[in-house]
């Protein structure tokens, strides 16, 4: 017995055992550089969030328990940052789509060279860099001497605090942070819309049917992915775009009334060298907004129409 | 190998080992034999224009004068040099000299293993800072140790813009004593002029706690008492109710808190307290725009002013002895008397020693071609250590504070009940 154990098929074993693996053997670059650079973080920094940590390999991490999270469910900053996180997001919502949307669909028809220049006006904020954009923007909103509130003023308005009135300057923020984004979303939306197969045009208006009818049943139906997936993008990540404005800009002042959940955890993590605050606003933030992407894929498949 | 080889090679080993780990414990060297690089964390070098070149200059002028020393300088803006220089030590590179601003002097001392200077360099501390002005070394002191030592360092002052004064009918050779005399003078400036009167850089995302805290201690109060935070107390939230009552009187501008010497260069602004360190560049800003004039800054009513440092020490991290000797040599070229001529002609920053203003050598005959500046020097004699907050959440601790001081000025609710609020959320975060 033992002997035709030892003697059984000593070429088939390895072969069979390669087989098993093959798949996993493909696989796994992308599951060591998933695993490396998200899920572990993402569980260290859970189990961060347990401690009181400064970072420096000097000082000893201390285990506080839930400390961390009590303290940012009692301290009224990131209830503000929450609140502020739905006005960007929704703020957001008409810049980084309805209006790209609008645009896209407008200069479809254009042909020619014109057609080239308006998209590249409306792409260019894109390729600005954000600091400049920033620099530039706080030149001109300037209350008293930017070339916004001077053209306000000369058409008989009262100057505005931009930046400086903590009723506006969130909006204000949206707005840069939309119009960096018009021309990226723009651009999407083009290319969804050029992609569109043109029988269906041709096809419709052999029918009869008008431009707006067109537009309503073939061509946003048919752009309703692209639509979809730019507003999940704008759920998932608009309140991060802004980080760059809010750090150059306002440094979530004034009153606390322009922080989000993102500039609030980088101030945890890299201004006041809390670990733990800032890894336990992270998973906070994950729970809440993995539960509204796994939403947003659900509404995806519902809703979206595909030409298949 | 046999036994005894073995056991003589096990000793030797261990004598060597061991006394490797006592030569890294051993006293700083004594002179430098070998080419040695050090790192030089600065903020100076971050900032465009004359604060790089000036640094740069003094690197130059050290190296020079030490040849065996090279230094490599790298750049961080002010707010975020502590960042840097943690950042780097976590990936285990050697920070040798930081230049840190004092609000993380505690922080530096106890976490980030700053070198307790008396420790290090024995006898030669007390030597080399003969000269300074009375509280100077005090100013780096945590538990009767010095870890920082002051380098660049400036106290708030009044920046005046003239033109504006005697558009509203004011004097500005008379400029405001007394916060009364400010009120009265922002009303007249806003009234007579339509633009601003006064702002204090106190609340910016770059700005620091040390204009405020020069205010809160200018009427007798402190932002903390050991670990106790008595920032809310009666003295200390009266200094916040009376510029909040500027505020509404309109005597103090309402802007953009992180938009405040633009605002003073486009000479839209009457009166300016901030760090002396922006001279140069509000000087140039003025030139042919408005007349710049300096004041010291306001007191109330006949209290003494109690105006505190802005700026930063330089803190020694080194181990290894040779290093310890020269950014000890670095930190003493930075501190001496050539440097401060240099350092305050160029960036506009006060001597730590005072004994250059009276050598023609060093800061005589500058100090002769710009009087303007004395009153900047003026209140060097008071000089009142900036408070530093400990503990690991202590930039937390100072944010809320800074966030509530801010809330109370510019906010609609009751200033007293703001402070008071955001110290009691304040105190558990403070260490025990």
């Amino acid at each position: 017995m033992a002997v035709a154990h030892t003697y059984a098929p000593p070429r088939r074993l390895p072969r069979l055992k390669l087989r098993a693996f093959e798949p996993w053997l493909y696989l796994a670059p992308a599951v060591t550089v998933l695993l490396m650079w998200t899920y572990v973080p993402l569980l260290q920094a859970f189990e961060l969030s347990f401690y009181e940590w400064n970072m420096l390999p000097r000082s000893q991490p201390r285990y506080v328990g839930l400390d961390n999270y009590v303290n940012l469910l009692t301290l009224p900053d990131m209830k503000r940052a929450v609140v502020n996180t739905i006005l960007y997001t929704t703020g957001l919502l008409p810049l980084s789509v309805g209006v790209p949307l609008v645009i896209a669909i407008l200069t479809s028809d254009l042909r020619g060279p014109m057609r080239n220049i308006y998209r590249a006006i409306i792409f260019v904020p894109m390729i600005v860099a954000p600091i400049v954009a920033a620099i530039v923007w706080r030149w001109l909103l300037n209350e008293d001497h930017g070339l916004v509130n001077a053209l306000l003023q000369h058409v008989g308005f009262n100057a505005i605090g931009f930046l400086r009135d903590p009723q506006i300057a969130l909006w204000t923020l949206v707005w840069i942070t939309g119009w960096k984004l018009i021309g990226f979303s723009t651009l999407l939306f083009a290319a969804a819309d050029s992609a569109i197969n043109p029988t269906y045009f041709e096809a419709a208006r052999m029918d009869g049917a008008s431009r707006w009818q067109v537009l309503r049943d073939i061509r946003l139906p048919l752009l309703s992915p692209t639509i979809l997936l730019l507003t999940m993008m704008t759920f998932l990540f608009g309140a991060q775009w802004s980080f760059v404005y809010i750090n150059a800009l306002t440094g979530g002042g004034p009153l606390g009334s322009t922080t989000n959940v993102y500039y609030l955890m980088w101030e945890y993590g890299f201004m006041t060298m809390s670990a733990g605050w800032s890894t336990a606003a992270g998973i906070l933030v994950f729970t809440v907004l993995g539960v509204v992407s796994l939403g947003c894929l659900a509404s995806m498949k519902r809703l979206a129409v595909y030409d298949d | 190998m046999n036994r005894r080889n073995f056991l003589a090679f096990s000793a030797s080993t261990c004598l060597t080992l061991s006394a490797g780990i006592g030569f890294a414990d051993a006293q700083m060297a004594d002179v430098i034999t070998q080419p040695v690089t050090i790192s030089f964390y600065n903020y100076n070098l971050a900032s465009a224009g004359i604060g790089r070149e000036a640094t740069l200059e003094l690197i130059e002028a050290f190296e020079k004068a030490n040849p065996l020393i090279k230094v490599e300088p790298i750049g961080a803006p002010s707010n975020e040099v502590l960042s840097r220089v943690q950042a780097d030590m976590v990936a285990g590179q050697d920070v040798d000299v930081a230049q840190l601003v004092f609000r993380d002097l505690i922080y530096a001392a106890e976490q980030l293993g700053a070198q307790p200077l008396e420790d290090v360099v024995g006898q030669e501390l007390a030597d080399h800072a003969g000269g300074f002005v009375p509280s100077g070394l005090s100013l780096g002191e945590v538990e009767g140790k010095t870890y920082g030592l002051a380098y660049v360092f400036s106290t708030p002052i009044m920046y005046i813009n003239r033109t504006l004064f005697e558009q509203a009918g004011l004097d500005p050779d008379q400029p405001p004593r007394t916060w009364e005399d400010v009120k009265a003078a922002g009303i007249a400036i806003a009234e007579k002029t339509g633009k601003h009167g006064f702002f204090p850089g106190a609340y910016g995302p770059a700005d620091g706690t040390f204009v405020y805290q020069s205010i809160v201690m200018s009427n007798g109060g402190k932002v903390r008492d050991g670990n106790t935070l008595t920032f809310a107390e009666k003295n200390q939230a009266d200094a916040v109710a009376m510029l909040r009552d500027l505020i509404d009187s309109g005597a103090h501008a309402r802007i953009d808190v992180g938009a405040h010497v633009d605002t003073f260069q486009s000479g839209n602004l009457g009166m300016f307290l901030y760090t002396s360190a922006v001279l140069n560049r509000l000087e140039s800003a003025a030139a042919g725009n408005f007349e710049l004039g300096l004041a010291a800054m306001p007191a109330f009513g006949d209290k003494p002013t109690a105006p505190t440092n802005s700026g930063s020490a330089i803190f020694m991290f080194s181990q290894d002895p040779v290093k310890q000797r020269a950014a000890w040599e670095l930190m003493k070229f930075l501190t001496s008397d050539e440097a401060y001529t240099i350092i305050t002609t160029k960036i506009g920053y006060l001597p730590l020693r005072l004994g250059t203003l009276d050598d023609p050598r060093y800061l005589k005959n500058w100090i002769e071609a710009n009087p303007k500046y004395r009153a900047n020097l003026e209140q060097l004699e008071r000089l009142t250590p900036n408070i530093a907050f400990g503990g690991p959440n202590y930039r937390q601790v100072e944010n809320m504070m800074k966030d509530a001081v801010t809330e109370a000025v510019f906010g609609t609710g009751d200033a007293y009940e703001i402070l008071r609020a955001a110290q009691e959320r304040a105190q558990p975060l403070m260490p025990r």
